[in-house]
């Protein structure tokens, strides 16, 4: 029983997705009369947004009850362990993946059926995707990471060409599935080699065999493990798309419908920065890797450095503002990574790194949120001209805009205030001045094009004979964006119930 | 040292949110719903949330009596949720920002007046606004403003005061323009904002002050810590030495190079007083307050009287602790209050406005709050701004009262303000004439009202206390002693003597005031000649009549003048508030009447929150037998400014003080233009910002655009242009580029990297060098003096240690092999440098800051330090972290500075060029 409770967040959005799927497919298609359809789902994208977010609301309300209730006095989990390590770290993700899911259907649920993209699939496809990114924040054996990861990003691929007939989505679409693949190749011959030098599949063998090198008597190859890390960072770091493993980002954001892309930049993203922070910490958090000479952090470092200033530079000289949120996220994965670095020396970076994923979680699905608000059918908000004037017209819209801007720029009293200050301080308790001022000048930069955006909102009105964006009225996207909001301000103003929570997600190096 | 340090159970007393609460829920529903609501309930909303407010807080009120006579601390806390941690050096202790609420005797009896004035202003106001189109807005405001104020007094620390202070100010620019179609109220409200912008920013760098000295924000752990703020600092030169002094004769220079020092006290104290003297309207940044008169009147009796304009001396009376440290700051508290309350006072005397001379008058007041303050006579600042709260309400909103009626004849607002217009108004409007006397008598001092116990008790501890200094006025600095500042001998008498000049004066003026107002006949009449009905004019045409100066009677308009509407009485939402606040004026001294009846209410109730720094106070030794004496001068005082006033302007009808303004023209208008200081900023300062700003578009356009942003967006668009190459849309560049990242990253892990690491101690001439770890590396060294190898083979030895002599240094060659079989060389140069440091190659160049010993010199009763943090000159405070210098490759560093005990070597590692073999 005590199992089930434990894995409870698993079950519920998994068996969710598969009872979902059936309520799609035996359901009665909601069409005009005398429409012909052989889709069953048709016009039933609400319906299935709202039993999405309900399913994922309870995995996240599951999560926080056995985060509650402590996995630590759950002996049986130990019997999944180490395919599914169910601690506190990733409770919270999971937690972050939920909601970050959720956001994302209820966007969906407002944004199909305005636009026109009768695909019901999406939903099932959103909660399948979700299960493997909570399995691989969950994942302690190679086995699961690997399955976990291709049963996450095998439901992205399909939800980004979802537009069948548009050709920039499937070229969005083809264009991740084979970049992903390339990358996955790489990671899985990493985590091949990983095996072959160490004979474990689980990280906490990996980690010890690691540890056994230089020992007398060990016969673990440094070589092999320094080779296999390269290739199980490279992967990893596509997935979190820091650059130069980045490029895919903007192409599929911007042909992926707007709640796709919000899911990848939110789940896929906090997902992988799971994954990652716990096979670098537990595989590979042997003192002379994770430590600022000739392990991995000071790789990290040139990536997070490399991600925040090209995604910065670029994301400003964009026309579109979606392109812009899409280089935003490659700058936030670059932040993130500051915080990942400083773990190799203070286990509160773990849970600086988680606090800001779930701050950049709530602010990220709130500025796609609004961006949708901002279009409807046929006038899609896409470039910064659209939005011109919306302050005056809508300022309810810009007004929500705004603030999941300001977050997203690091303003307080919102959530991504904290999230930097705490990825920033944890980076400075860590020595790693140079680093938090690079991100700092770097939060500069961004604030401009985030600032960008507000001056188009409230400053400009739309050139004459231009055509003008009308935003749409959905109750959907209008709960999505009140309970971001929400979020956005509590973690802005009331940090502490979630700080301390996530200090106690956090990993520790060895 | 420490009034509230007695422990103290603790506490959740949510009644201080529901004090807090109630306003703000008003505003809310008054913001967002007014306009849909109505105007009834609008007012009820505004009434009851403020009226349950006052009900609250008598309630607390009794509550804190209760604990004071079950003699308990009276101290109530309420923990909101805490905000976040800032830590006061890298690795200091954590600072916590919470919004916790408390209450204790001060606060306790400041909400009392801020609830219960405030509901009576918001009564008032129901009338006085009643005809508004915003009306819901100007409700929702003044709640907003109510609840602020309440979040300044109540907040537990800096700041969560610094939201209130933020709050009121905000309100008090939304209330100022409230009427923002007129351009010149608009402009009043920003110059309140900026004014106040000024002293936010003292406030600011009190409170990063505070963290750095005492780590804590919050009122007892300031309390707690403030001895440390006697550390001296080095405030002058700024650097090393003066720049360009050189330049000019060696005395001179020697003069201005001298090192000068400051205690944190002071610092802070200063910067407490620019942020009050910005709140308060003290000089010199007073100049805003006058012109807030352009608000509503029972705005100005809210905000510009009563209660925010308080703030300032509240904050002084909060941080008591931290000011009786520092003398000096005292020093400048007491004579800028002197200094403002004379001043204000000259420009009140020849004002015709009667909100400006009252607005006027306030800064005056606030002056002698100021003084009381700075002299350490905190209970009595504090009585003062108690019965001055009282008249100086009850005196707005008589003049709210006066305005309201010489409406209903003159529209100009100038012309129903000036006192040139009205005269015999007794007779019109007896209930606000009555009650305005009473606040008259209060303010002008006239024995046993309100006023002169208060003003008396102030004059009397200006001249009896001073603040002495603490440590027996001297310190340790660098094994130097220095002089702290002291008070001079003079300063009591002179203090004293400026607020007799001023309390004369008030009264002077004030007599003027009332004289003009309510006495004589009424001039208002020949305003409006011929004024028939009241739509029968437009605007323009009477304020080109109330501009003319009418002072003359004339005759031929006599009879037909006195046709329309008379000024009349207000109704009883207005004449109610001003007999409850008219009889509290007169009464209200009885709280601490000390002179003459020995009442000491006030002072002891407020006795647990200044208990400990009263002892910081010097009292002279007579004091007791000079408390009656002390009452002549300020009778005096009273009874030679109501005299000369009566004699003036009943007596002669004002023609003394016209014939003096004509023998001294110039003085006269000098002072009527309010000294033309308003028109001396604008040359000065507003002048300097232009000239700035002028200079900053200059150098926007030829700099920044012209050069930089050519040179910027040249660059911009060659990254901009290869990035765009890059991002080609073509699937196999990505993976390509991928695969560069790849090869980086490989490039990286396969390449060995030797780094090492040095802890040094000169003073032993011990060094220790340790290589940087990795995976599979192997190492071996060359220590000795010829620079032989240790070994011929790789080793698992990853430090060596070695000794110096004193002023020789060694060459020390590193290998690393890693696990590929490549080998990294790198070469370090140890220095060991001279005592006196004159060592080779400067190397001691980065040494902090700090005694022979290594102790810190100079500090007095010292927090402990976290091991390994160093408040430096700087307030750098540096440890070391355990990391490595980074290879050439251009990584970035974390640049680890010295630590307090080992200092790495800055002579070390120049790398060396040898490489993989």
């Amino acid at each position: 029983m005590n199992l089930l409770f434990g894995l409870s967040p698993f079950l519920a959005v998994g068996v969710g997705a598969l009872l979902l799927m059936l309520a799609e497919a035996f359901g009665k298609p909601n069409v005009a009369p005398g429409v012909e359809t052989t889709d069953a789902g048709a016009g039933r994208a609400g319906e299935l947004a709202l039993g999405a977010a309900v399913i994922l609301v309870i995995g996240a309300v599951l999560s926080v009850a056995v985060w509650v209730a402590g996995p630590e006095s759950l002996p049986e989990l130990t019997q999944v362990a180490p395919h599914l390590v169910i601690d506190k770290f990733t409770l919270f993700f999971s937690f972050t993946l939920c909601v970050g899911g959720a956001l994302a259907a209820l966007l969906a649920g407002g944004y199909l059926p305005e636009h026109g993209i009768d695909r019901s699939e999406f939903f099932p496809l959103l909660l399948l995707s979700t299960v493997g990114a909570m399995a691989l924040s969950a994942a302690g054996d190679l086995l699961t990471l690997f399955v976990a990861l291709e049963t996450m990003s095998l439901g992205v691929y399909s939800l980004i060409g979802l537009r069948r007939g548009s050709p920039r989505a499937a070229e969005a679409a083809l264009k991740y599935f084979l970049l992903g693949s390339f990358a996955a190749a790489i990671m899985l011959f990493g985590l091949a080699l990983l095996y072959g030098a160490t004979g474990h599949t689980d990280l906490a063998g990996i980690g010890a065999a690691v540890r056994s090198i230089g020992s007398p008597g060990s016969t673990v190859s440094a070589g092999k493990i320094l080779i296999s890390l390269v290739l199980v960072l490279v992967g990893l770091a596509f997935k979190v798309s820091a650059v130069p493993f980045h490029q895919w980002t903007p192409d599929a954001y911007e042909g992926a419908p707007t709640p796709a892309a919000t899911y990848m930049a939110v789940a896929v993203k906090s997902a992988a920065f799971a994954v990652l922070l716990r096979v670098l910490l537990v595989g590979f958090g042997d003192e002379r890797l994770a430590s600022w000479g000739a392990g991995w952090p000071p790789a990290l470092a040139v990536l997070a450095v490399l991600s925040m200033t090209v995604a910065n530079l670029v994301a400003g000289r964009q026309e579109s503002v979606k392109r812009m949120l899409a280089y935003s996220s490659i700058a936030h994965a670059g932040y993130a990574l500051v915080g990942v670095v400083a773990a190799m020396r203070s286990p509160e970076a773990v849970s600086a790194v988680a606090f800001y994923l779930l701050a950049y979680t709530v602010s990220t699905a709130g500025a796609f949120g609004a961006l949708i608000l901002c279009g409807s059918r046929g006038a899609e908000a896409v470039s910064y001209e659209d939005l011109a004037g919306v302050g005056k017209r809508h300022p309810a819209a810009a007004l929500a805009f705004s603030l999941f801007l300001f977050s997203l720029a690091g303003l307080p009293p919102t959530a991504g205030f904290f999230g930097k200050l705490y990825v920033f301080r944890t980076a400075i308790d860590s020595g790693l001045y140079t680093l938090a001022i690079l991100g700092l000048v770097n939060s500069v930069i961004g604030a401009y094009y985030y600032l960008r955006v507000m001056v188009y909102l409230y400053m400009r009105e739309p050139a004459p004979g231009a055509p003008r964006a009308v935003t749409m009225r959905s109750g959907f996207v209008a709960t999505a964006l009140v309970a971001a909001a929400i979020f956005v301000l509590l973690l802005g103003m009331a940090p502490g119930f979630t700080l301390d929570m996530a200090s106690g997600a956090a990993l520790t190096a060895r | 040292m420490n009034p509230l340090a007695t422990v103290f159970p603790p506490n959740d007393f949510a009644l201080l949110a529901v004090i807090v609460g109630l306003p703000l829920v008003g505003a809310f529903v008054n913001g967002v719903f007014g306009k849909r609501l109505g105007k009834e309930a609008v007012t009820l909303m505004a009434l009851s949330s403020v009226g349950l407010s006052f009900l609250a807080s008598v309630a607390t009120f009794v509550a804190l009596r209760g604990a004071r006579a079950a003699e308990q601390a009276p101290r109530f806390v309420w923990q909101g949720w805490e905000w976040m941690r800032v830590s006061s050096r890298l690795d200091g202790p954590d600072v916590p920002i919470a919004f916790d609420l408390s209450v204790d005797p001060l606060s306790g009896t400041m909400i009392l007046v801020i609830t219960g004035v405030g509901f009576l202003i918001h009564l008032y106001s129901t009338k006085y606004m009643e005809a508004d189109a915003g009306y819901h807005r100007f409700f929702a405001y003044l709640n907003l403003f109510v609840f602020s104020m309440l979040v300044l007094v109540l907040g537990d620390s800096l700041p969560v005061l610094f939201v209130g202070w933020e709050g009121v100010g905000l309100c008090s620019y939304l209330l100022i323009g409230f009427w923002f179609h007129e351009d010149a109220n608009a402009a009043a409200g920003k110059k309140a904002f900026i004014a106040n912008r000024v002293g936010d920013f003292g406030l600011l760098v009190a409170m990063g002050l505070l963290v750095y000295h005492c780590g804590a924000l919050d009122w007892r752990g300031i309390d707690a810590a403030a001895h440390n703020l006697l550390v001296p600092k080095q405030v002058w030169p700024i650097g090393t030495h003066v720049p360009l002094a050189s330049l000019l004769p060696d005395s001179a220079a020697a003069w201005l190079n001298a090192p000068r020092y400051a205690t944190g006290a002071t610092m802070v104290g200063l910067a407490l007083l620019l942020g009050a003297a910005g709140k308060s309207a003290q000089i010199p940044l007073y100049v805003w307050l006058p012109d807030a008169m352009a608000g509503p009147t029972p705005v100005s009796a809210l905000i510009h009287a009563a209660t925010m304009v308080t703030a300032g001396v509240y904050l002084v009376c909060r941080l008591s602790g931290v000011f009786v440290l520092t003398p000096a700051a005292m020093f400048a508290v007491a004579f800028v209050g002197a200094l403002t309350a004379l001043f204000a006072a000259t420009i009140a005397l020849v004002q015709n406005d009667i909100k400006k001379v009252l607005a006027y008058s306030t800064v005056s007041q606030l002056g002698f709050m100021f003084l009381g303050a700075g002299v350490g006579a905190f209970s009595a600042g504090f009585f003062h701004v108690l019965t001055h709260a009282f008249f100086k309400a009850c005196l707005f909103l008589g003049a709210g009262s006066v305005i309201h009626a010489m409406h209903a004849r003159i529209h100009g607002t100038e012309a129903s303000q000036d006192m040139r217009n009205m005269g015999g108004l007794r007779k019109f409007m007896p209930v606000t004439f009555v009650t305005f006397a009473a606040a008259w008598a209060a303010i002008v001092g006239f024995p046993l009202t309100s006023g002169f116990f208060s003003k008396d008790e102030i004059l009397f501890k200006a001249f009896t206390s001073s603040p002495q200094a603490p440590l027996g006025g001297s310190m340790m600095v660098g094994g130097r002693s220095v002089e702290l500042f002291t008070w001079p001998e003079w300063a009591p008498i002179t203090l004293f003597v400026m607020g007799v000049a001023a309390a004369t004066m008030t009264a002077f003026y004030m007599t003027r005031l009332i004289v003009g107002t309510f006495l004589g006949d009424f001039r208002g009449w020949t305003v409006v000649p011929g004024w028939k009905a009241a739509h029968g004019h437009g605007d323009d045409a009477h304020d080109e009549h109330a501009h003319d100066e009418h002072a003359h009677d004339e005759p031929g308009h006599g009879a037909a003048g006195r046709e329309g509407p008379e000024p009349h009485e207000s109704p009883w939402q207005m004449t109610l508030p001003l007999v409850v606040l008219g009889a509290l004026a007169v009464v209200a001294g009885a709280l601490n009447a000390h002179a003459l009846f020995h009442s000491h209410l006030l002072d002891t109730w407020l006795e647990p929150v200044f208990q400990g720094v009263e002892k910081a106070i010097v009292v002279k030794e007579n004091s007791k037998a000079l408390e009656l004496p002390l009452l002549v001068p300020g009778l005096l005082a009273f009874a030679a400014g109501v005299g000369g006033a009566w004699w003036a302007y009943v007596a002669r009808g004002g023609e003394p003080m016209r014939a003096l303004a004509e023998r001294v023209p110039g003085l006269h208008q000098l002072v009527y233009e309010k000294w033309r200081i308003d028109e001396l900023y604008e040359e000065t300062f507003l002048g300097a910002v232009d000239a700035l700003a002028e200079f900053a578009v200059w150098f926007d356009k030829w700099v920044v655009d012209g050069l930089l942003a050519k040179l910027t967006a040249l660059l911009v668009a060659g990254g901009g242009a290869a990035l765009r190459l890059a991002q080609t849309g073509r699937t196999h560049a990505y993976a390509a580029l991928m695969v560069v990242g790849m090869a980086g990253l490989g490039w990286f892990f396969t390449a060995p990297h030797a780094q090492a690491k040095v802890e040094a101690n000169h003073d032993e001439g011990r060094y220790v060098v340790s290589a940087a770890p990795g995976l599979g590396y192997r190492y071996r060294w060359a220590t000795a003096e010829d620079g032989s190898w240790a070994s011929d083979e790789f080793g698992a030895q990853a430090k060596v240690e070695l000794s110096l002599e004193v002023g020789t240094s060694r060459t020390v060659k590193l290998a690393v092999e890693n696990a590929f079989g490549r080998v990294e060389e790198r070469t370090l140069l140890l220095e060991r440098p001279r005592p006196d440091r004159s060592g080779p190659g400067g190397a001691t160049t980065i040494e902090i800051n700090r005694g022979a010993d290594g102790r810190l010199e100079g500090q007095v009763a010292p927090r402990p330090i976290p091991s390994g943090a160093f408040p430096g000159p700087l307030g750098s405070a540096l440890r070391v972290p355990p990391s490595f210098p980074v290879p050439g490759g251009g990584m970035p560093a974390p640049r680890g500075a010295a630590p307090g005990g080992p200092v790495p070597a800055p002579g070390v590692a120049a790398p060396s060029p040898g490489g993989a073999r």
